[in-house]
């Protein structure tokens, strides 16, 4: 179905105000198919506002964003390409999970009936128990198991395991998995925690402050990126093609994050590989830095 | 999503049903009392007169009575609350828990989701509320035409095809409401004083510009007059009697110059001390007229179809501003 080298999300100097506060600002993506993508920052980074962007929950102040070359929301082919689900797993409370998968099967061209029915009976939820009366992680996995019966080429789920337990979490994650390794299908997943994405994830995006801070695919990033250790020194002393990510100095040794697209051969510096952890902390970490002159010229 | 839409209001569609039946039945057991009652003056022949006001103190009185009033408040009670418990939800509950953002996400537009509520349970609101008149109407039909005030504010409001309006636009004020607001319970509130304040306003000062009304200046008839009143100072305040089976709008006493008639009275003529009849007698003296203004029974449908149509507009319109609003700002 989808179109083999057509980015699932293009986007073009994407930007989103509410008023006087930015939520997103000028944001420019293009994301390859395929991928299981994890949009990482802090609370309140603008992950809600890029992800319903993309599904035209809500519309740019600015800039454009395409979802599978067309403009998301945009009628009812363009949403039966993408399934979402919003944060908190919003459900019906009155209303049993067979309605909502009825609802489903109604609404959705390409519902597919047989992978909902073996979703419900495999995480062993009851079609007449109303929706009120499930756990955290029950609701999210409804709002999952809706969300890829209809079939979509994309999958946007925002903070789908925030409000689980860990076990919960761990299965819902599972879930996702297995599906997508069967269905081929692109996702794209936000959360607070590294942790959640490492396992899942082939892709990945940094949002802090409104802004994209990286984005890129995990093994390109991570063989591009370095922890270097050495005696005392400056960033501008770093070899050609490395530039600092983030750095800390004692008195007498230098400790760099630093990109670079070519090896680091430097017999003075001890070269270490990063861990997804550590790369996605330099870059919120970066942003904070680069925020504080700021605010002390403010003062 | 027809069934979905049908799926989420069946319980208030139940309840409405119910209620529709209970009083079905309440309307037929009493139906009896108004024949029974009226039977002397179904009989009568000629200077029916006596017979109907008999007829009609007797049934006030009666069960029927009681259930003429209550039918009377279920009547002006049905679109409100329509408003309120089917309109003011209808999209800012889904706003509220976030459950639009679950249903704008399957394959079909948010217009076609709006659109689909709007047309069944507005299409139920009619239902409803037709169905309510009608039994309503034609239950009251024999005290109606007995008591000929079917075109008089009260009970106008309460009859005929206005009511089915009434509730349509309520239910639709209900809806734009709740998704200006985005929450239920701030939407009812702003749904009930909108509608209070518009529907009270028709008989108030509106309503009389729907059709031209009836204007004549004819000699002051003496023979009916509801009050005559005399103050202290000699100021005098006549009130002739509203025009039968009429809305009347005004209707005073005028001089020949055609200022309303406030006295002075004639001390000699008038006061506590003077026989009976003599001011009376010397009012009907001083040549005055009256200054009428009412609406016939004759324009009671002409006033009912352009109240219904003024309603379905304001409807009409306010449907317009809910689905511009949800592409436009609910974004």
């Amino acid at each position: 179905m989808t179109t083999a080298g057509e980015p699932v999300i293009q986007a073009q100097g994407l930007t989103k105000r509410y008023g006087r506060r930015v939520a997103l600002t000028d944001c420019t993506l293009d994301i390859p198919p395929g991928r299981v993508v994890g949009l990482v920052g802090p609370n309140g980074a603008g992950k809600t506002t890029l992800l319903q962007l993309a599904v035209g929950m809500l519309s740019p102040t600015e800039g454009s964003v395409t979802v599978l070359g067309g403009r998301p929301g945009d009628g009812p082919e363009q949403l039966a390409k993408v399934g979402f689900v919003a944060q908190d797993a919003p459900t019906y409370a009155n209303l049993s999970v067979k309605d909502h998968l009825r609802f489903g099967a109604r609404t959705n061209p390409g519902w597919d009936q047989t992978l909902a029915d073996a979703r419900i009976a495999e995480l062993g939820l009851d079609p007449s128990q109303k929706a009120g009366r499930l756990s955290g992680g029950q609701r999210a996995q409804l709002a999952l198991t809706m969300a890829v019966a209809k079939r979509p080429e994309l999958l946007i789920l925002d903070e789908p395991v925030a409000s689980l337990d860990p076990i919960a979490r761990r299965e819902f994650l599972r879930g996702l998995m297995a599906h997508t390794a069967e269905h081929r299908s692109s996702v794209i997943l936000s959360s607070h925690l590294v942790s959640d994405l490492e396992r899942v994830c082939d892709y990945v995006i940094v949002l802090t402050d409104s802004r994209v801070r990286v984005a890129g695919d995990i093994d390109e990033l991570m063989g591009s990126h370095y922890r270097l250790t050495g005696a005392r020194r400056d960033a501008a002393d770093l070899p050609a093609g490395a530039e600092a990510i983030e750095h800390s100095h004692t008195e007498r040794q230098s400790t760099f994050i630093v990109r670079s697209l070519v090896p680091i051969e430097d017999p003075s510096l001890t070269v270490e590989q990063l861990t997804l952890e550590d790369l996605v902390l330099a870059y919120l970490s970066r942003s904070v830095a680069a925020h504080r002159p700021e605010l002390e010229t403010a003062r | 999503m027809i069934w979905f839409t049908w799926r989420q209001f069946r319980t208030p569609a139940v309840v409405a049903a119910g209620a529709l039946a209970a009083l079905a039945v309440v309307l037929l057991v009493s139906r009896g009392t108004i024949t029974d009652l009226y039977a002397s003056v179904a009989a009568c022949q000629s200077d029916c007169g006596n017979a109907i006001d008999a007829f009609l103190t007797r049934f006030y009185n009666s069960a029927g009575g009681t259930v003429y009033y209550t039918t009377l408040a279920i009547m002006y009670a049905a679109p409100p609350l329509i408003g309120i418990f089917w309109g003011a939800p209808l999209v800012a509950r889904e706003l509220e828990a976030g459950t639009h953002r679950l249903a704008w996400n399957q394959s079909i537009t948010r217009t076609r989701w709006l659109a689909t509520k709007l047309a069944l349970v507005g299409a139920a609101t009619a239902a409803a509320t037709g169905l309510l008149s009608w039994a309503v109407t034609a239950w009251a039909s024999r005290v109606d035409s007995a008591a000929a005030d079917r075109i008089t504010p009260l009970v106008f409001g309460a009859r005929g095809i206005v009511p089915i309006a009434y509730a349509v636009f309520a239910f639709t004020l209900g809806v734009t409401a709740g998704m200006l607001v985005r929450r239920t319970v701030p939407a009812m509130a702003a749904t009930l004083g909108v509608y209070t304040a518009l529907v009270a306003a028709m008989p108030l000062w509106l309503r009389t510009h729907l059709a031209p009304a009836t204007h004549e200046t004819p000699p002051l008839d003496m023979g009916n007059l509801d009050a005559l009143m005399i103050d202290r100072s000699g100021g005098m305040a006549i009130e002739p009697n509203d025009v039968a089976n009429a809305w009347t709008i005004t209707n005073q006493p005028i001089t020949a110059a055609g200022q309303v008639f406030t006295g002075p009275a004639d001390t000699t003529r008038c006061g506590p001390d003077m026989p009976n009849g003599s001011c009376a007698e010397w009012v009907g003296s001083l040549g005055l007229r009256q200054n009428v203004v009412y609406h016939p029974d004759s324009q009671y449908w002409t006033l009912q179809l352009a109240e219904t149509a003024l309603f379905l507009g304001l409807a009409a319109a306010l449907a317009i501003v809910s689905f511009w609003w949800l592409r436009r700002r609910l974004s």
